[in-house]
């Protein structure tokens, strides 16, 4: 009955609006809503001429939780929802369909039915995008439509999409909004939604009339330490100065109370923040220079190529991920799991070109450390070359798997997964290093090498096989770390070159051959660099901390932790 | 080892530099463009420009070839020089910029004269840099300055060998990141450029880069000299033992940081003088000038050309950058590889460079001849066998 009304219903002139009116305020809070009335109440709002009428039958889709009402106000609100007119018939609002064909045409989708829109003969009809006329809309009607899609967003299945939809209707201090934020909360199961309506009620209800609301709310607030609560009891604040009169003590004490509540929320978070900031990139740090440490440790050598070995893990990485996305797709749950090869992928690539590089190379310096650094820093520009060759100079793409994107919100404070993940990674690798170099036998010729190389070998040590094995194992390293940095940064040819200068800086401050230096350089370096940077920016609070290795280095030249020896040559 | 007087061959060979290069060059260039001979103001400026390397790489040659210090920021003290000789040249552009007023095109751009309203735009610090002199002064002192801080802080602190190579190349990487910064003052990443004249001369003229080609050409064959002199005195010889047994003249009662200073010092003054003719000549300066890896390419000069020598520096100097010219002009993909096989090469099979190699193949005879003696009477060990 109510669909033939409805089609009866003739684009009301300016007399019928109040009429309508009426006849829609009942509509919307008398009967419940069915799938094919909505869509209707579309197609009416589309056709009609009157903005009043067509913004209060936007604002009665607010909350139908129908993904084509979603599809339809975008699409009308960017201007690409057409009007199909047939000859004697009523116009009819419709989408075109995704793609074209081969002369460039697509099929209408029609709103009202969700079906092709079809000629007389039943085959569907094909438009051309340019030729159609957009059904128009005025600069309020947009601003409904937003509305109504933000109001709409509170019912999206993704909780994330609602969070973010309640604090910005919440900003909007919106008392109209309230029954729709009361019904959501009734329903919402997730507790950061919940934080989120909760806040925008208590954000909204500020401005209420009554005063033990307006006290209620500042308390919720108070409760929640809201952090985008603070702008607006500041406002309120300063209002009370301007009109003392509104404001009761009360209401006063608790407004400032809860700023101060906040306010040391805030600081606390943004504390939590900078460390977290901080021991990510020292994780980053540790894991490209750790592999440096060892090889430079064991043989006093440095390997200008070590960020060439980053950047080959990051292009087997990248490698594998090709592969996989051959071989599932992606975006499967098979494709998901290449990170997992590619760790071990990106290890034996790179500890391979470690092995060729010692042994074709570097063995035949060990005698002369400053010249290995030059015949290494060669090696590094062909490799460069080489990937520029092979790869392009572009950087290439690498997707993080999907449990590896995303993040928590704790505390107000986002905590990303890749970073939570880089801490955990460079946390196992120096477990696994300290593991390696403590309880193995190989681990013990390293150590023997490190502390007296003549000695050891005079006690049997082969000393040839020991320095390769630990250079392969540091190249691996540095391998696995280009793997991790592709979930975190851009791959390209010159990757390497970023890193190579930081992971110097950890080696010589950390001091060499030793674990722990390694550690608390990286972590040092790391944390006052993100301590920095807010105050300095990122260039000058790089460049502070250059120059504080520098001057740390006056008062302990050897580093961090330097293994204590007597020999006059350290 | 080495004479304090030039030797004969040496002086033969000055003479024949001296000549090529302040007559023959400079009258190729002045020969009508017509003539078969004639030598492009461009080529003249590419030589001068491989000749201001040479000055680098002779810096780098006696840190590293002498003391044994492998410098791996050379390459900002040759910046430093090209810039304080640059900010002279910005400031002398005057109207005929692309803004057509009296401060240099960054500084408009950057709306310099909202932050600088005193002045007029022009930051405080460019002001003297109007006069020769000062720019003059400041391309001896402003590198010799930060050299003296660096080096005794380093010294001082004993870092020596990678240590220290690894932080003179965090050096001049602090450095080229805070010359990329448009707040800094110096152009961030466009440097300064667009030069009009030089001490009132025209800089496009063929005569301004004839007398600029053989300002460079001198100034090199002072460097050569001084070099020759400092290495072939007894300060020389303290130089040479610091970088064969730092610890033996430490204990024989020398300061050693102090010559080390000293020698560093002077480095980093003679590659400013040889960046401040560069800029001119090539007509830009740039922060990517004192980048990390333009540093390495002038330690790879020298271990091309052959360190611990005077003549294997400007050698390997002229001769790689010509490469480099004609390689990136012709085939620029492999250029890298060129470069990177030439560090791998050198340092594997030629340590003394190409200097050395006449030396290298004698020694490689005397070994054959040894070994087919001793095949026919393995009785008899020469005298270096001998326990």
């Amino acid at each position: 009955m109510i669909l033939r009304r409805l089609n009866n219903l003739r684009p009301p002139t300016r007399s019928t609006t109040v009429a309508a009116l009426v006849w829609l305020l009942c509509y919307i809070f008398a009967i419940p809503l069915s799938a094919a009335n909505h869509r209707a109440v579309l197609v009416q709002a589309i056709t009609t001429n009157d903005v009043a009428v067509q913004a209060d039958l936007i604002n009665s889709l607010a909350n139908v939780p129908d993904p084509i009402i979603e599809q339809a106000l975008t699409a009308w609100r960017q201007g690409s929802v057409y009007l199909y007119e047939p000859e004697d018939q009523p116009k009819v609002p419709f989408l075109l369909e995704a793609g074209t064909d081969a002369t460039g045409k697509s099929r209408g989708i029609d709103l009202g039915t969700g079906e092709f829109i079809k000629d007389a003969a039943g085959q569907p009809l094909l438009f051309t995008a340019a030729d159609l006329t957009a059904a128009d809309t005025s600069s309020k009607l947009r601003r409904v439509i937003k509305t109504t899609l933000d109001l709409l967003a509170l019912s999206n299945l993704n909780p994330n999409v609602r969070r973010d939809a309640a604090s910005k209707l919440g900003q909007e201090q919106n008392a109209d909004y309230l029954p729709h934020f009361r019904e959501r909360l009734a329903n919402e199961k997730f507790p950061e939604v919940r934080k989120a309506l909760t806040e925008a009620i208590a954000i909204t209800e500020l401005l209420d009339e009554k005063a033990d609301v307006r006290l209620g709310a500042v308390r919720a607030l108070d409760q929640q330490r809201s952090i985008p609560g603070l702008d607006f009891l500041a406002r309120l604040e300063t209002e009370a100065k301007t009109k003392p009169q509104a404001f009761s003590l009360d209401l006063l004490n608790a407004i400032h109370q809860a700023r101060i509540h906040i306010e040391r929320h805030v600081s606390t978070s943004n504390f939590i923040e900078t460390a977290f900031h901080g021991f990510s990139l020292s994780a980053v740090l540790l894991i490209a220079a750790l592999g440096l440490a060892i090889t430079f440790g064991l043989m006093g050598i440095i390997n200008m190529a070590h960020g060439e070995m980053i950047m080959i893990g990051a292009y087997s990485a990248y490698l594998t991920q090709n592969l996989f996305i051959k071989m599932f797709g992606q975006g499967t749950r098979g494709f998901d799991f290449y990170f997992l090869a590619a760790l071990p992928f990106s290890f034996l690539t790179a500890g391979l070109v470690g092995i060729l590089l010692e042994r074709g190379i570097i063995r035949h310096l060990y005698k002369r450390p400053l010249e290995s650094l030059l015949a290494t820093w060669g090696v590094s520009l062909v490799l460069q070359q080489t990937m520029r060759t092979i790869f392009g100079a572009a950087n290439v793409q690498v997707y993080s798997p999907s449990w590896l994107t995303g993040n928590i919100n704790a505390q107000d404070v986002v905590f990303a997964y890749n970073r939570l993940f880089v801490i955990a990674f460079a946390i196992a690798i120096v477990v696994f290093t300290w593991l390696l170099l403590t309880k193995t036998s190989l681990g013990l010729q390293v150590r023997a090498l490190m502390q007296n190389r003549q000695m050891a070998a005079c006690m049997g040590v082969r000393t040839d096989r020991v320095n390769m094995a630990t250079f392969a194992f540091g190249s691996g390293l540095a391998g696995m770390a280009g793997a991790c940095l592709s979930q975190i940064g851009n791959i390209g040819p010159s990757l390497g070159q970023s890193h190579i200068v930081d992971c110097f800086m950890v080696v010589v401050l950390g001091g060499v051959g030793n674990l722990q230096g390694t550690v608390s350089a990286a972590l040092g370096i790391g944390v006052t660099d993100q301590v920095l940077q807010p105050h300095l920016g990122a260039v000058l609070g790089k460049i502070t901390v250059l120059a504080a290795i520098i001057l740390f280095l006056q008062w302990r030249p050897a580093g961090l932790f330097a293994t204590r020896g007597r020999g006059l040559e350290g | 080892m080495m004479k304090k007087t030039l030797s004969k061959a040496e002086l033969i060979g000055l003479a024949v530099a001296g000549v090529l290069v302040f007559l023959v060059l400079p009258l190729l260039n002045a020969l009508p463009e017509s003539h078969p001979l004639h030598l492009t103001t461009f080529t003249l400026s590419l030589l001068g420009k491989y000749l201001c390397y040479a000055v680098l790489a002779l810096s780098v040659d006696l840190l590293w070839g002498y003391t044994g210090l492998l410098s791996l920021g050379q390459c900002l003290f040759f910046s430093l020089g090209g810039y304080a000789l640059g900010m002279y040249l910005m400031l002398k552009i005057g109207t005929r910029g692309q803004y057509h007023t009296n401060l240099p095109d960054f500084m408009v751009f950057l709306e310099f004269p909202k932050r600088f309203p005193t002045t007029g735009g022009l930051p405080p610090h460019w002001i003297p840099f109007q006069h020769f002199w000062f720019a003059a002064a400041a391309i001896i002192w402003v590198p010799a300055v930060v050299a003296a801080i660096f080096g005794f802080l380093a010294f001082r602190s004993r870092i020596k060998g990678v240590y220290f190579s690894i932080l003179t190349q965090a050096l001049t990487y602090a450095a080229c990141l805070m010359f990329f910064r448009n707040d800094f003052t110096f152009g961030g990443n466009n440097g300064l450029t667009d030069f009009k004249e030089i001490l009132g001369f025209d800089l496009n003229a063929a005569s301004t880069r004839r007398g600029l080609f053989m300002a460079t050409a001198a100034l090199l064959i002072i460097t050569y000299l001084v070099c020759r002199w400092l290495t072939s005195s007894r300060f020389g010889k303290i130089q040479r033992a610091i970088r064969d047994s730092e610890n033996r003249v430490l204990f024989s009662g020398y300061a050693t940081a102090n010559f080390k200073l000293f020698v560093f010092v002077v480095a980093a003054i003679i590659a400013s003088i040889g960046g401040a003719l560069f800029v001119p000549q090539v007509g830009i300066i740039n922060p990517s000038e004192m980048a990390t890896d333009k540093s390495l390419e002038a330690v790879v000069w020298v271990a091309v050309g052959g360190r611990g020598t005077l003549i294997g520096p400007i050698l390997g100097a002229i001769g790689v950058n010509w490469l480099k010219s004609y390689a990136t002009h012709t085939v620029p993909e492999y250029w890298l590889f060129i470069l990177g096989a030439l560090f791998i090469v050198m340092t594997l099979f030629f340590p003394k460079g190409i200097v050395g190699i006449p030396s290298q193949v004698r020694a490689l005879k005397a070994r054959w001849n040894r070994q087919s003696v001793s095949v026919a009477a393995p009785a008899a060990l020469s005298p270096e066998e001998k326990p």
